[in-house]
């Protein structure tokens, strides 16, 4: 691959030029725009993508109204949750508060979930039916599983045969059964089609379900049951098991007959397209997924459950008023990731004020980093600078760990893992890490 | 297995100056835009109802794209549909595949896996036995994922193994589907190896499937069909017998496997 490497202080460096140049010249929107109102934004979903939103909505102009609108008082992140079932993270240290958001950038801050959307008065429903005003909705509902899509793989088989795709009690739920799993045992992990969340996770997932397994329970197998001919970082990834695990890890195609058609989650038995049985001791499906439910209800989803976009403002071509960023969008080549979500969480910031200034969108530009812990110490990534070009969101350079690294460049990039996380909660949600 | 983001640039840049036609607009039917299709259309006036095409409206792995096509026809002697060609309008050759039914298939659908080197419309042409022609068209948008970076190296251990799946049992003369799928790397002849040359075309030209003796369905592949030919139809079957799946590559080898049907 010749694609152009970057580094992550020239990431950094166009993190931060993103924010300085959107700063708009945007003091005094509230008072210019609505008389002695200040515009009221509204957000819904505080995680990597409506933390930032928010934030930056104050940060950029703090006249405005904000309200962050979060069913979870402590928001556990997906990124790292890998590493706590690898046994390399603390499940705690996933878990981010809300109070700097509240106490030192004035984002109101409610804990409740959204349950409808109404575009046409501009409001929002809470549970307990209090409903709020907005002048413009930011969604970054994430994701929602497509219950009953994959045959067998309901909410009740999901309580035997756990995703784990949302950080929670499906991840201490995996992580028991992983733990209460003889040694000898076989962990299959069901790997969806595109597009999903974080195209790199279930790999990571079975490399750090290896970690566990090399530590504790060394006599076992991972059976990793792919929807797809190939996957991020691949060879990387490839790679970087025959180092660390030799054998332990099988991946096995589409055209080998990896894809799962029928889940039996009480017998934790899958069924594959060609008709083969594989029995698992532990069984990790990661499901096909759509945007958050609130998505539908505000009409901004489209056939294909995901929510179409317009490109330099993430505005909804569908539903006046309303932005959507994250997992929830359609917005590839950017990958559905953390880091993607902040950095839309930013330019979607300053298109809401442009708009309300009823000034053109800064020229957007985004980046994304996504770190894989293959096993301690043993870091690779893949990296890529996104803008819009003809209309349309496209990749203008990127880069992927080189192949013939050695261990200390692998090493290096563990630890790069290691603070980009602590890097990005803090730009997020303005926490460190508590630990 | 995959193509890299540097081969399909290598075939985007190739699509670009041998496929847009100067009289190309954007109101034209995608049939329009086809020598090939205009070619078999010989003058006729295909009709947009009956007919179904089904892809992702976007694509993160332009390598391997499922398509689904439909035809409404009852399938009898008098009435079935004779010939399905599909058309990537977009790629350096458009011609996807082209399959021939019989009434025997009992229902003229079938599922692939294709390859589609940039954003562009796929087109579908039927002809039914009657002698009508009927189309449908889809938009779809290709892109490559920053976190999709892959592999170009393709396995060659298990060249010309095949997957077969044939329903438990049948329904007399009701339509059941079949699953082939064949490992190939359907080298396009496009690609380039390390030093600069051409890796030559090679690839799965012909596929038959035939019941007791009996055609069922008939698929010519080109270039476009993705690593890995995969077909899905359907087989109609009064009693039970014996299908008989028939892959041949360009170089003439065959590879022929057999499954029994139970009604």
């Amino acid at each position: 691959m010749d694609r152009m490497r970057i580094n992550r202080r020239q990431l950094l460096g166009l993190f931060g030029s993103l924010g300085a140049g959107s700063v708009l010249a945007a003091s005094g929107i509230g008072r210019a725009v609505a008389g002695n109102q200040p515009p009221r934004i509204t957000v819904i979903g505080g995680g990597f993508g409506g933390a930032t939103a928010a934030k930056y909505l104050k940060r950029f102009d703090p006249s405005v109204h904000v309200t962050l609108i979060e069913p979870s008082r402590r928001y556990y992140t997906c990124p790292f949750s890998n590493l706590y079932l690898g046994g390399l993270y603390d499940f705690e240290d996933l878990g981010h508060g809300y109070r700097e958001l509240a106490r030192d950038y004035g984002v109101q801050v409610i804990h409740s979930t959204a349950t409808d959307i109404d575009t046409e008065q501009r409001t929002v429903t809470l549970a307990g039916d209090e409903t709020l005003r907005w002048d413009r909705l930011i969604l970054s509902p994430g994701i929602d599983i497509r219950w009953g899509e994959l045959e067998g793989y309901t909410r009740d088989a999901a309580e035997l045969a756990p995703h784990a795709w949302k950080a929670g009690p499906q991840t201490h739920l995996l992580k028991k059964q992983l733990e209460s799993m003889e040694d000898g045992g076989t962990f299959i992990l069901v790997a969806p089609q595109d597009p999903f969340r974080c195209p790199p996770g279930p790999y990571e997932r079975g490399s750090m379900v290896a970690n566990y397994f090399k530590n504790h329970k060394p006599k076992s197998k991972i059976l990793l049951l792919d929807a797809k001919d190939n996957f991020s970082k691949q060879p990387l990834f490839q790679q970087g098991w025959q180092e660390n695990y030799g054998d332990m890890i099988e991946w096995v195609s589409r055209s080998n007959d990896g894809t799962v058609i029928r889940v039996d989650a009480a017998n934790r038995e899958v069924e594959t397209e060609f008709g083969t049985r594989h029995k698992a001791d532990v069984l990790n499906v990661v499901p096909p997924q759509k945007a958050g439910f609130i998505a539908d209800r505000a009409g901004v989803t489209d056939d294909s459950g995901w929510v179409p976009i317009e490109p330099r403002t993430f505005r909804s071509p569908q539903a006046d008023g309303v932005y959507v960023i994250g997992d929830a969008t359609q917005a590839a080549p950017m990958p559905k990731s953390g880091f993607v979500a902040n950095t839309q969480g930013k330019s979607v910031a300053a298109a809401v004020l442009a708009d309300l200034a009823g000034e053109e969108t800064p020229d957007p530009s985004w980046a994304n980093t996504c770190y894989s812990t293959i096993a301690p110490g043993y870091g690779i990534s893949v990296a890529g600078v996104y803008g819009v070009r003809d209309g349309e969101i496209e990749e203008f350079s990127g880069g992927i760990s080189p192949e013939d690294a050695d261990g200390e460049f692998r090493r290096k990039e563990a630890e790069h893992a290691v603070a980009w996380y602590e890097a990005i909660a803090q730009d997020t949600w303005g926490t460190y890490q508590e630990g | 297995m995959a193509v890299t983001r540097r081969q399909f640039l290598a075939w985007g840049t190739a699509a670009g100056t041998a496929l847009f036609l100067p009289t190309a607009g954007a109101s034209r039917a995608g049939w329009e835009r086809i020598d090939a299709a205009r070619d078999v259309l010989d003058g006729a006036e295909p009709r947009s109802s009956g007919i179904r095409l089904d892809l992702p409206s976007v694509s993160q792995d332009g390598s391997s794209i499922s398509l689904t096509a439909e035809v409404d026809s009852p399938m009898t002697e008098d009435d079935y549909i004779e010939a399905l060609h599909l058309y990537a309008a977009g790629n350096p050759t458009p011609e996807i595949a082209t399959l021939r039914f019989q009434p025997r298939a009992g229902k003229a659908r079938v599922g692939m896996r294709i390859r589609l080197d940039e954003s562009q419309r796929v087109v579908a042409l039927a002809r039914t036995s009657q002698g009508q022609w009927l189309t449908a068209e889809r938009e779809v948008r290709v892109t490559s994922s920053g976190c999709l970076v892959r592999a170009d190296t393709y396995a060659s251990d298990n060249l010309f193994q095949t997957r077969i799946r044939v329903p438990d049992s049948f329904r007399s003369g009701e339509p059941g589907e079949i699953l082939t799928l064949i490992q190939h790397p359907m080298e396009t002849g496009l690609r380039e190896d390390d030093d600069g040359e051409k890796i030559p075309k090679r690839i799965i030209e012909h596929f038959a499937a035939e019941l007791d003796g009996q055609p069922v369905v008939e698929a010519e592949f080109f270039r476009s069909v993705a690593a890995n030919p995969y077909l899905r139809f359907f087989v109609s079957p009064q009693e039970s017998g014996e299908l008989e799946l028939t892959w041949r590559e360009d170089t003439g080898e065959k590879v022929v496997e057999s499954r029994s049907v139970r009604v």
